[in-house]
């Protein structure tokens, strides 16, 4: 039988996948490195704070829905840096944001 | 004496949730909490400036709702036919003192809506934003805020 905590997770399963849906779209379509860190830091965080909410809920107990929940803030941290690093990088070879060519400040 | 045993209590929390509450793993538990314990008053020795619980949950609430708003502005401009961004690098003053607070802004601002660190020199950082039309300086003076309030001023 299917119950109320199963249809929330479905529900929030299916938001996580269609943000991170978003977020691979701007990958693909944003114009520079810069604007495709914007979309696979924002709207892939978010797919995934959805997906952890979504699975913690059909966790069999307490731990192990803390235990999923406990992948958010890591993948966010790594994530974070990561883009922080690779944004300086691009930034340092002197790769213009679209749009700003010659307007550095 | 406080801090260890906050920070042990926190580090064996850690590792109920990991074992996911298996009791037969504490063996290696107890040994892994006494490493964890370790490097952490190695790295973050105490008495810096204790967390301050209310601005914890304080960032904690700021963050998500930020993490959510950031979320749905790009997915919207990524799906919108014409994506309409408005793409610049903006340099920002921070206030924040050197070390942790200033590493949790860059890191911050990374997941926040609409920017992303490129440099930071000096008092200055340079971000990269999906929109300058947005108002960028108000919402990073807002992070920095939350960040100062995580920590207790004094000793």
């Amino acid at each position: 039988m299917t119950t109320l905590p199963d249809w929330i997770s479905a529900g929030l399963l299916l938001a996580g996948a269609g943000f991170y849906l978003a977020g691979t779209l701007g990958l693909l379509r944003f114009p520079d490195v810069y604007a495709r860190l914007h979309a696979l830091t924002k709207a892939d965080n978010l797919g995934l704070g959805l997906l952890v909410l979504g699975l913690a809920l059909q966790a069999e107990n307490l731990a192990a829905a803390l235990k999923i929940l406990l992948v958010w803030p890591l993948v966010l941290a790594a994530s974070a840096a990561v883009s922080f690093a690779i944004a300086r990088r691009a930034h340092e070879l002197g790769i213009e944001p679209a749009g700003q060519e010659g307007k550095r400040p | 004496m406080g801090a260890v045993l906050l920070r042990g209590t926190a580090f064996a929390l850690v590792w109920w949730v990991l074992a996911e509450g298996r009791a037969d793993s504490w063996g290696v538990g107890v040994v892994s909490v006494a490493a964890a314990l370790a490097a952490s008053l190695y790295l973050a020795p105490p008495g810096a400036g204790r967390l301050s619980p209310t601005g914890l949950l304080g960032f904690a609430g700021f963050f998500l709702a930020q993490s959510f708003k950031g979320g749905v502005q790009v997915a919207v401009r990524a799906f919108r036919p014409a994506m309409d961004l408005a793409p610049a690098l903006v340099d920002v003053p921070v206030a924040l003192p050197d070390g942790l607070p200033r590493v949790l802004l860059v890191n911050t601002l990374n997941l926040l809506p609409g920017t992303v660190s490129v440099r930071l020199a000096g008092d200055r950082l340079r971000l990269h934003v999906l929109d300058a039309r947005l108002p960028i300086a108000e919402e990073v003076r807002q992070a920095e805020a939350r960040i100062a309030c995580l920590w207790r001023t004094g000793p």
